[in-house]
């Protein structure tokens, strides 16, 4: 795949797709993702058949929920996947600075998005929604959890992506690497969209 | 994976990109779609079942923009990606199905 690289030192047009490699990261990432959806699946499944076994005076998801701070975390998780779009559009620009700073301020969303889940988690085991309470405390926190773990790790990992090509520049060795790290990203997004709609809308309707 | 080796084409303007208006219109498209779906439920005032297929139906197309566009399912050379996140699905359809079945019939 040497002929891709070119004499003025430039990167080929859509680097992470230069070399078989990156080809193959992208390919496998594809997959991988199918098997997330099935993984997250399993838990849709879980929460669908539990969620209005809730026990004697225990919360129901309609008393629990509140529908602003869902908003706002929607919002920021939504905003975060335009900047992680905005930070492959920099790669395929070569613009690392601008990358950098895309990448920089998903992070950052995707910090602000845990916050706020923590922060609603704390509020429910207050109001006696633990993970034990009831059957669909249990699916709830599993499923919202595992999409959380899942925002942990990508925040993690976009971080350690960003102190990688600051060491070591934007190639083609490191632009397969952002490459998928975006797709991960709005992959979560995704599965957020389907959280927001089935667990907390669907809740507060009945 | 033919379609994902550059062409000749591609190579000589290999620098000219995409622009981002279109994602800042998936993204503000992606905004409406879930005010939609949260004012119906604050709202309130909805027959139970329409909001249920208009939730759905909301979510259905946010998810096609973000694969779509965001994601570049909508570019070439994505025939593997598709089939490997349907398949993800079709599991997902049956699975869903099948716990609520067992769990309550």
């Amino acid at each position: 795949m040497s002929a891709h690289s070119h004499i003025d030192g430039q990167l080929p047009h859509e680097p992470e797709k230069a070399t078989l490699e990156g080809r193959n990261k992208v390919l496998g990432f594809w997959l991988f993702l199918g098997g997330e959806t099935v993984l997250f699946g399993t838990l849709f499944a879980a929460f669908l058949a539990l969620r209005d076994q809730v026990g004697e005076g225990n919360p129901t998801a309609n008393e629990l929920f509140q529908l602003p701070i869902v908003a706002i975390a929607t919002f920021i998780l939504l905003t975060s996947s335009l900047t992680s779009v905005f930070a492959i559009q920099a790669l395929h620009r070569n613009h690392v600075k601008p990358m950098i700073v895309w990448l920089i301020v998903t992070v950052a969303l995707g910090a602000g998005f845990l916050g706020l889940e923590i922060y609603e988690f704390y509020h429910y085991v207050h109001e006696g929604h633990g993970f034990t309470t009831s059957a669909f405390s249990s699916s709830f926190y599993t499923l919202v959890g595992f999409h959380g773990a899942h925002v942990a790790f990508g925040v993690a990992w976009i971080s350690i992506l960003i102190a990688q090509t600051l060491r070591k520049g934007l190639n083609l060795v490191t632009a397969p690497k952002l490459y998928v790290a975006g797709l991960y990203w709005h992959f979560i997004d995704v599965v957020w969209v389907f959280i927001f709609t089935v667990v907390y809308l669907m809740g507060k309707v009945g | 994976m033919a379609g994902n080796h550059p062409t000749t084409e591609n190579r000589q303007k290999r620098h000219k990109v995409e622009g981002s208006q279109k994602h800042v219109i998936s993204y503000i498209f992606s905004l409406v779609l879930t005010l939609i779906a949260f004012a119906t439920v604050m709202a309130g005032e909805v027959n139970t079942t329409f909001t249920y297929i208009l939730l759905l139906v909301m979510a259905g197309l946010q998810v096609y923009i973000q694969m779509a566009f965001w994601m570049h399912m909508k570019d070439r050379g994505h025939l593997y990606a598709i089939i490997g996140i349907l398949s993800g699905v079709f599991v997902v359809f049956t699975m869903v199905i099948m716990a609520e079945y067992w769990t309550w019939w």
